[in-house]
């Protein structure tokens, strides 16, 4: 083999060494968006758990708006029955559908529960319950935390899969962009809550 | 403030400073050599022959400035893995107990949204209970052993959002491996200072050593000048990137930018004593992990300063000037 024979060798060894390393790269990133997907799962459950406790230390002083309260009961059963199937099946895009607008929907109501509260100075004022906003506090900022996390690594892996020339190597091999989260899904929460007085 | 530019300049910068070091440590073994290549001539010349260089003239000055350099590094960096919670330990912070009040609840809270947020392992939460300034520092030189510190003025005196510009500010720290960074330049600074003791000694010798031992000590203190130069400015763009960082995982210029205008409030305070209120904060192995560079009476040449000034950050967080911001205890 003559100086070009070996020239063209050196030249295909150093192209593969280099998709080798852009894969593995590309391989890192998609699992991390998977990764950071799960997190979101883990805050949703949380936020099943507290609400339990919160309705039933507000059940006490909130005699009357006992309405309210079930219908933070129902919100809180249908988001937790939608992750149940969420997680049975993460592939089905119905089902992530469904859960985002059962958790938006949960969110809705937890959100007047609270403004309501403002309303009962002794229910503001236990203990428990200012523990227990905290909590829920912490797991709101938490779920837009781990949201704000899972778009961040879908932009890392879509800056390394896009650009040239890691392209070639992403569209060859199935690597296509993936979407970020947005922000609403449904018309429904856009809607600004109605406060009654 | 575009915080992923921002990221990249201090990164970059950070880079170009790294390699300048190491251009200080090779300029140092030349000038060493250069130096008492010099001193031999004029020595010969003085006693009026041509003496010859004694064997291995050159190997023995580049191999003693080299082990006095790396050596010297070694033992530093050795002596100063005191580790994260020993640390905090010592200065008498203590873990955050979530039950004890909603202050401590809220930062631990805090410390985990930051972790999901910045895709971390979650640092222990400490507490510095007898500090009234706000600070906060973060140490360990890895996830197991890395702590995370604020203060009971921090606690006190900050709104939620702020404590988390705070926490964010400081898990980039951690992020970024900056304390192991911070502790191999602290390392090789000793080192440095090394070569300069060792001129010292040599001059205290008298006679012809005086000669060789004052080359080698300027040599050693100019090494040692520019090594220190180079370690507050590597400082600097960390904390410019961790600044960007907080502001990226926050996407919030209120959060770390009132952290820094509510310092500036509290230091413009006639009731505030900084000594008193610094307690615990000016320990040597704490003051370069600081959020906020402590205040002292001793003004150090602004080059040596390992944080960039306050209403310097405060600009590139907001993109304009900010006022100072007035305290206000928070109902915790």
């Amino acid at each position: 083999m003559g100086v070009f024979g070996w020239a063209v060798l050196a030249l295909a060894v150093l192209a593969l060494c280099w998709a080798v390393v852009a894969y593995n790269r590309l391989v890192v990133a998609r699992n991390r968006i998977a990764n950071a997907f799960g997190q979101i799962d883990v805050q949703l459950k949380r936020r099943h758990d507290l609400v339990p406790n919160l309705v039933e230390v507000a059940r006490g002083y909130m005699a009357h708006e006992a309405s309210t309260l079930e219908a933070v009961i129902r919100a809180r059963g249908a988001a937790s029955s939608a992750a149940d199937k969420a997680r049975a099946q993460p592939a089905d895009a119905a089902a992530i559908g469904l859960l985002s607008q059962a958790e938006s929907a949960l969110g809705a109501q937890l959100g007047r529960l609270m403004v309501l509260s403002e309303a009962y100075p002794a229910l503001k004022a236990d203990a428990h319950m200012l523990r227990l906003s905290e909590e829920i506090t912490s797991t709101e900022n938490r779920i837009g935390f781990a949201r704000q996390a899972y778009n961040d690594q879908v932009l890392e892996f879509n800056n390394h899969a896009s650009q040239f020339p890691e392209v070639l190597l992403a569209r060859g091999l199935g690597f296509g962009e993936a979407a970020m989260l947005e922000s609403t899904t449904s018309d429904a929460e856009r809607a600004v809550p109605q406060l009654r007085f | 403030m575009k915080f992923w530019r921002h990221q990249e300049q201090a990164r970059s910068a950070t880079a170009r400073l790294l390699w300048g070091f190491a251009l200080a440590v090779l300029v140092l073994v030349a000038a060493v050599h250069g130096g008492l290549v010099l001193a031999w001539l004029a020595l010969s010349w003085m006693l009026g022959g041509h003496l010859p260089f004694p064997a291995g003239f050159a190997a023995v000055n580049i191999g003693m400035t080299l082990f006095l350099v790396l050596g010297g590094w070694w033992v530093e960096t050795d002596q100063l893995r005191a580790g994260g919670l020993r640390l905090a330990q010592r200065i008498g912070a203590r873990e955050v107990r979530a039950e004890r009040s909603l202050a401590e609840q809220t930062f631990a809270n805090v410390v985990q949204e930051l972790c999901i947020a910045a895709h971390m392992v979650a640092p222990q939460a400490m507490v510095l209970p007898r500090t009234d300034a706000i600070n906060a520092f973060a140490a360990g030189w890895d996830e197991e052993d890395a702590i995370i510190a604020v203060t009971q003025g921090a606690l006190d005196h900050l709104s939620r959002e702020e404590l988390q510009g705070m926490v964010a500010h400081e898990l980039s720290h951690l992020h970024e491996g900056d304390t192991r960074l911070k502790m191999q330049l602290a390392g090789m600074v000793y080192g440095l200072e090394l070569v300069y003791q060792l001129g010292e000694s040599m001059c205290e010798r008298g006679g012809a050593m005086w000669w060789f031992g004052s080359v080698i000590k300027a040599a050693g203190f100019a090494g040692w000048l520019a090594g220190r130069w180079l370690k507050a400015a590597v400082s600097r763009q960390r904390e410019y990137l961790a600044d960007a960082r907080a502001v990226q995982w926050t996407r919030s210029k209120d959060g770390l930018g009132g952290v820094l205008r509510k310092v500036l409030g509290q230091r413009q305070d006639a009731g505030y004593d900084a000594r008193r209120g610094q307690y615990a904060l000016d320990h040597h192995a704490v003051q370069h992990m600081l959020l906020v560079d402590v205040e002292n009476s001793s003004r150090w040449a602004e080059r040596l300063a390992t944080h960039p000034a306050l209403a310097d950050r405060v600009r590139r967080i907001y993109g304009r000037p900010m006022p100072p911001m007035p305290l206000a205890r928070m109902p915790r």
